[in-house]
């Protein structure tokens, strides 16, 4: 699979793209045949900058992942930071359990790096919950890339998702990448949610494919159902879902909006979602005078997302770089046909005949739109009843569920290097300077170990009770019995 | 089920005889009151029991029977028994001691049912100081807002029993009459004959000050007083201010009606002992200031102090005008700034000295105030700091107008460098397009508003660091003030002497705990933390509102807001 | 009374006690070690050398008499206020829950808490310092709706001991509360 490098505008056929989905998560198992037994349970914490109350896909993720780990019996537990008044350790549905860490939040919900102020929180974490594999997600997260590095420092298998895609030429993105060569170099094994997301990882961190499989996301479809009902007749609709930010695209839209709404008057734009890009909207609706087209919502709650879907007749993405985009799979499942740029991971998540494709520019956007809104009035496009049947069975977390847990399977059977080796490793791996400096960074994390041994020895913290996996105290029929409940405030019921 | 009895601990060692004492409502808990002693007629003990309740609103009522093991007598159990049937009651406690053992045993009869439930140790004694209980008062208090929405606790059920209890208690040992009871006795009344002469003498002197007080607000709230110049000046003289909060606080402590409730209570008792300390403390004063020729001498000083302050300013101002700390500043600016303040110095100066002659005067009738209360004269000090360093404050004014113009305008500018406005419908900033002309003038004025800059900032800087020492000298003044205004001598005092007068809780202490024999704790207050008095009992004074943070006081500084040492009336967070 | 070996976080040795008035009415002392002489003399020593290391360049003799006024009022300071020989739970079923502190230097600071008011009694975590650990609370209940919690009283607030003597405690706590 590693030579199946695929470039972002080929688009592929949906069958070669299932069979490729196959064999990727047969890989694992395939290449390593002396994995011990599947049905061994594992004891997994994720760990994340990005988790809820914040919202986006990387949270969604986690949360849809860990419920259907927790279901196949596996024990689950989520670090996170502490968001504003939520900290300490929370319970969610089905005993998963959350750890709110007071950490300092540096930008953008992502905790500061020091490499080493992490360690005692995170340390108490993994013993007493008896880790086994450290999960770490989004490469954004300066809290992941910590607790893989003090993973490997206390000796645990580590996998890592990456959910973004970057560029190679700018300054930021180069020390970024030699960051993230530091930190995968130590990693058992990477996930990635497409292929143009692999083969973007792989080259920036310098890794073996071999070790890098491709999962994608999943949409729960039952979430996601058509409801022509709730169209307005008489106008067409274009629904907008994304955070109001750069990467998405937001100054293409405010391009758009104007131009169709000029040439369909009978066209709407409806948009959901918060970011500092919002400016830009509101200045186009004032300034050709299209309140009562183009609908603002603010930020959505996860749940109100279908309601707003299934009001429109076209999904439109305008994102400038993207991994893999669940929004367009969630527009599709409730029948929406599918506009969006041709970029990163988006030519492989649907079939070709259900999404439009087109440049990141204004004008191919308007000439793509233009095309399905006259496909729409002449009725030559299938029912959303129709899409989302065939969307549905496309992506399920129980599926990825599935995946992963081979990931885990290969990775638990796998030897975490002693730290001479992982010196050794350090410096073959990221070059001579910046291996000397992290290798001495891990010997100093590992002397901070010892230390924290030396002050409060791993017999004396207290072995968690779990909540979830193989050994859960809490049986099915008593879940919401409240014997712990965590913090001041109730626990968050998701 | 726990059948919880609360007895005094001064009926221990009574004779044997009937209990008397109240069930408490929706609960297994009986609180003893008192004992009455054999022998007795019933139908007084009824009729007795229903007086006292008339008087004291507590549903006394007889609970059950005590027994003393000092006299054998046969057919006891019958006899306590019958007394059971001649006083219906739904539940009759038995309680008896024994020869030899420190315990109570205890039973309970349920009559409908008619059934006997003898259970040892399902009997809870908790014995108490009955004394301490009636005079203690329970914290937190209870807010009188919302009495019905919760029912009260049992410990504050138990302790409105006792308190309300006493007439009860009024009936002396030796009295003669056909009823004897045991309870708690006051040890004697002979001090409060001294203490109702006081009572009946504060009545019309309370009257007389009412009147005076109400001519006085009367005179305050003319209209001549009110017109708008006098009107702000005195709620910026912190002399007036105080002389309308201890109005207030007179008008308090004199009002005619008596104090009701306990916070009611204290709150004049605190007012009134703060009063007394302040005036107190001024007559202190006074006779310190008034000897030696103190006076006199304050007012020599006080002149060339002011003048060398003056001198000072001025040095700094020559320094400023130069190259200060080696800063190379704009010329023309720094030269136009400097004279600007010298001149003022000038002015300042020549005021002082028609203002000369009069100053002992000022002084010496200002130190009378002092007989008012060292409040007032720590006002007027406070007042007269603020009338003397007037050029401080018009400089820091001036300074920091400019300073924040100056920021203004940067602010303003660096947005249309940025091809972007202020949108003040929407309160947002706006992307908008501005002409070759427009960005030109702006790109030149934002140059010039930023390399004059410095030398803004560098006079302001300066100005502020003496008007901050003045803000802080003034504040200090407000907090001594502040402090004696508010504070809860009296029931600070009530704290420290009868620690079981102001209790947080009570603590429980077991006695015994011989098997079989029934649970017996001691109860005791737990007094309330010296903190948690000063707290609940401090007199509200405008300090009470939250004052700004440091982080608001330096952002404030940074933007050139104005930094006063009184609260806009704006910021009361009440 | 069993002699099981019980620890704080820290890995110290701690004892329990519980005392059964009766069988609905039970103590439970949590007592830490006391103040360990070896320790004081080691400060006292420090304060001592680094007051005469002073003394001997400044030749000032306050400082020497400073640093035993010093030593002096900071032991003080710290028996008094500091340091908590045991702590105990007085569990009085019906009536309510008592916690006493007991410092080393005979202070007794106390507080009862009445059944009315108290929901439960948990054991919960929490994230102390660098560790995350499990303390034993009270949970009373918010007056103006019964079903949701004011605010939590936490218990062993000083001497922390692990999860397998709060285990012990809250057992024994729960039948009491359950009782009555």
């Amino acid at each position: 699979m590693g030579q199946r490098r695929k470039k972002a505008d080929v688009s592929a056929s949906s069958e070669k793209r299932a069979s490729e989905a196959d064999t990727a998560a047969s890989n694992p198992t395939a290449s390593n045949p002396t994995a011990s037994n599947p049905n061994r349970k594992h004891s997994i914490c994720m760990v994340s900058d990005f988790f809820y109350p914040n919202m986006g896909g990387v949270e969604s993720h986690i949360y849809q992942l860990s419920q259907c780990l927790i279901e196949k019996g596996h024990k689950v537990v989520i670090a996170t930071h502490a968001y504003g008044r939520r900290k300490g350790v929370r319970y969610l549905t089905n005993g998963l359990k959350v750890y709110y860490l007071p950490l300092q939040v540096m930008y953008n919900q992502s905790t500061a790096t020091t490499c080493f102020h992490s360690l005692p929180l995170l340390r108490c974490v993994f013993v007493r919950e008896a880790v086994t594999v450290v999960h770490a997600h989004s490469s954004f997260s300066a809290m992941a890339h910590d607790a893989l590095f003090h993973a490997k420092t206390m000796g645990l298998n580590t996998v890592f998702t990456d959910h973004s895609l970057f560029g190679f030429a700018d300054m930021s993105s180069v020390l970024t990448n030699k960051l993230l060569t530091v930190s995968l170099c130590d990693t058992d094994h990477i996930v990635c949610v497409s292929y143009t997301s692999k083969e973007n990882t792989v080259l920036r961190a310098t890794l073996d494919p071999q070790i890098v499989s491709v999962i994608p996301n999943a949409v729960d479809p039952t979430d996601f159902t058509p409801d022509p009902s709730q169209r307005r007749g008489g106008r067409i609709t274009v629904v907008v879902i994304s955070r109001l930010v750069y990467r998405k695209g937001i100054d293409l839209l405010g391009g758009i909006i104007p131009e169709l709404c000029l040439k369909h008057p009978d066209l709407h734009f409806l948009i959901g979602g918060e970011g500092p890009k919002r400016i830009v909207l509101e200045e186009v609706r004032e300034k050709y005078q299209l309140h009562d087209r183009v609908r603002l919502l603010g930020a959505l709650e996860h749940r109100d997302v279908r309601g707003v879907l299934v009001q429109g007749h076209i999904f439109l993405n305008t994102s400038l770089t993207e991994a893999f985009c669940m929004a367009i799979v969630e527009g599709a499942s409730c029948g929406l046909q599918v506009v969006s740029t041709r970029v990163g991971g988006i030519p492989e998540v649907l079939p070709e005949d259900l999404i439009s494709l087109c440049d990141p520019t204004v004008r191919s956007l308007c000439a793509g739109l233009e095309a399905v809104i006259t496909q729409l009035r002449s009725g030559a496009v299938p029912s959303p009843a129709d899409i989302h049947a065939r969307v549905r069975s496309l992506y399920t977390w129980r599926n990825v569920a599935g995946r992963t847990e081979k990931v885990y399977d290969r990775v638990a059977g796998e030897e975490v290097l002693p730290l001479d080796r992982r010196l050794l490793r350090l410096r073959q791996h990221c070059g001579s300077v910046a291996g000397s400096i992290f290798a001495f960074v891990a010997v100093l994390n590992f002397l901070f170990l010892l230390l924290l041994q030396w002050l409060v020895p791993d017999q004396v913290m207290d072995r968690a009770v779990d909540a979830s996996g193989p050994r859960a105290l809490w049986g099915p029929s008593q879940r919401d019995h409240p014997a712990e409940e965590a913090g001041a405030g109730a626990p968050t019921a998701e | 089920m726990v059948l919880k009895v609360f007895f005094p601990q001064c009926c221990n060692r009574a004779d044997s005889g009937l209990l008397v004492g109240r069930w408490l409502p929706g609960r297994d808990t009986a609180v003893v009151l008192a004992v009455i002693h054999y022998p007795f007629i019933p139908s007084t003990v009824k009729q007795y029991l229903q007086q006292i309740q008339g008087q004291s609103q507590v549903p006394v009522e007889v609970l059950g029977s005590w027994s003393m093991p000092s006299e054998k007598q046969e057919g006891l159990d019958s006899f306590l028994r019958d007394l059971s049937t001649i006083f219906p009651q739904t539940r009759w406690l038995q309680v008896s001691r024994e020869m030899g053992q420190t315990g109570f045993s205890c039973q309970l009869l349920q009559l409908p049912p008619e059934k006997e439930e003898e259970e040892e140790d399902r009997v809870i004694f908790v014995h108490y100081d009955q004394r301490k209980v009636m005079l203690s008062q329970l914290h937190p208090l209870e807010s009188p807002a919302l009495p019905g929405c919760e029912e009260p606790s049992e410990l504050r059920q138990m302790f409105w029993t006792v308190a309300h209890s006493e007439p009860l208690f009024l009936k002396d040992k030796y009295d003669e009459g056909p009823l004897k009871l045991s309870h708690w006795q006051s040890e004697g009344r002979e001090a409060s004959i001294l203490v109702e002469l006081m009572k009946l003498a504060s009545t019309p002197l309370c009257l007389l000050l009412a009147w005076l007080l109400a001519a006085w607000s009367w005179v305050t709230s003319t209209r001549l007083l009110n017109l708008s110049p006098l009107r702000f000046l005195s709620s910026k003289l912190s002399s007036c201010v105080q002389l309308s909060y201890r109005t207030a606080h007179m008008k308090t402590v004199t009002s005619p009606h008596t104090a009701t409730s306990h916070t009611h209570f204290m709150r004049k008792a605190n007012v009134l002992v703060s009063l007394l300390l302040d005036v107190s403390l001024g007559l202190l004063f006074i006779s310190w200031l008034y000897r030696e020729e103190r006076l006199a001498r304050l007012a020599s000083a006080l002149l060339p102090a002011a003048d060398r302050v003056s001198r000072e300013l001025e040095d700094l101002l020559q320094w400023l005008m130069g190259a200060p700390a080696g800063l190379k500043m704009n010329r023309a600016l720094d030269q136009v700034l400097g004279r600007f303040f010298l001149y003022h110095i000038h002015l300042w100066i020549s005021y002082l000295r028609l203002l000369a002659p009069f100053l002992e005067v000022i002084l010496w009738y200002g130190g009378l105030s002092a007989a008012l209360g060292l409040t007032f004269a720590l006002s007027l000090l406070s007042d007269m700091l603020a009338l003397l360093t007037f050029h401080i404050y018009c400089f820091y004014v001036y300074g920091a107008r400019l300073y924040c113009m100056k920021l203004y305008g940067l602010c303003s500018l660096w947005r249309l460098f940025r091809g972007r406005k202020w949108n003040v419908l929407r309160q947002r900033v706006d992307s908008c397009c501005y002409d070759l002309d427009q960005l030109f003038i702006g790109t030149l004025l934002f140059t010039i508003l930023l390399f004059l800059l410095p030398t803004t900032a560098l006079y302001y800087l300066v100005f502020t660091m003496l008007r901050l020492m003045v803000v802080a000298l003034q504040g200090v003044l407000h907090l001594s003030v502040d402090l004696i205004n508010s504070f809860p001598l009296f029931a600070l005092s009530l704290r420290v002497f009868t620690p079981y007068r102001l209790a947080e809780g009570v603590k429980f202490r077991v006695l015994s705990d011989e098997p079989g024999t029934a649970l017996h704790l001691l109860m005791e207050m737990n007094a309330l933390g010296l903190g948690e008095v000063v707290q609940t009992y401090r007199t509200p004074t405008y300090s009470c509102y939250p004052p700004d943070s440091w982080g608001a006081l330096l952002r404030k500084l940074f933007v050139g807001e104005l930094v006063y040492p009184w609260k806009h009336k704006t910021t009361k967070t009440d | 009374m069993d002699n099981e070996k019980y620890t704080d976080i820290n890995g110290k040795a701690i004892a329990l006690n519980y005392q059964r008035h009766s069988s609905f009415c039970t103590e439970f002392t949590v007592s830490s070690p006391k103040v360990s002489i070896g320790k004081v003399m080691v400060a006292t020593c420090f304060v001592w050398i680094f007051a005469y290391a002073v003394f001997f360049f400044t030749d000032n003799t306050a400082v020497l008499s400073s640093a035993i006024i010093i030593t002096l009022i900071g032991m003080m300071l710290y028996i008094h206020f500091v340091k908590i020989d045991h702590e105990s739970l007085l569990v009085i079923g019906s009536l309510g829950i008592q916690l006493s502190s007991s410092y080393a230097s005979g202070r007794e600071h106390t507080s009862f808490i009445e059944m009315s008011k108290i929901k439960d009694i948990v054991i919960n975590e929490a994230i102390y310092m660098h560790q995350i650990i499990y303390y034993l609370c009270i949970l009373l209940r918010d007056p103006a709706d019964t079903s949701a919690v004011s605010s939590v009283v936490p218990l062993f607030q000083s001497s922390k001991p692990r999860l397998n003597c709060l285990v012990k405690v809250y057992k024994s706590c729960q039948e009491i509360i359950s009782k009555c």
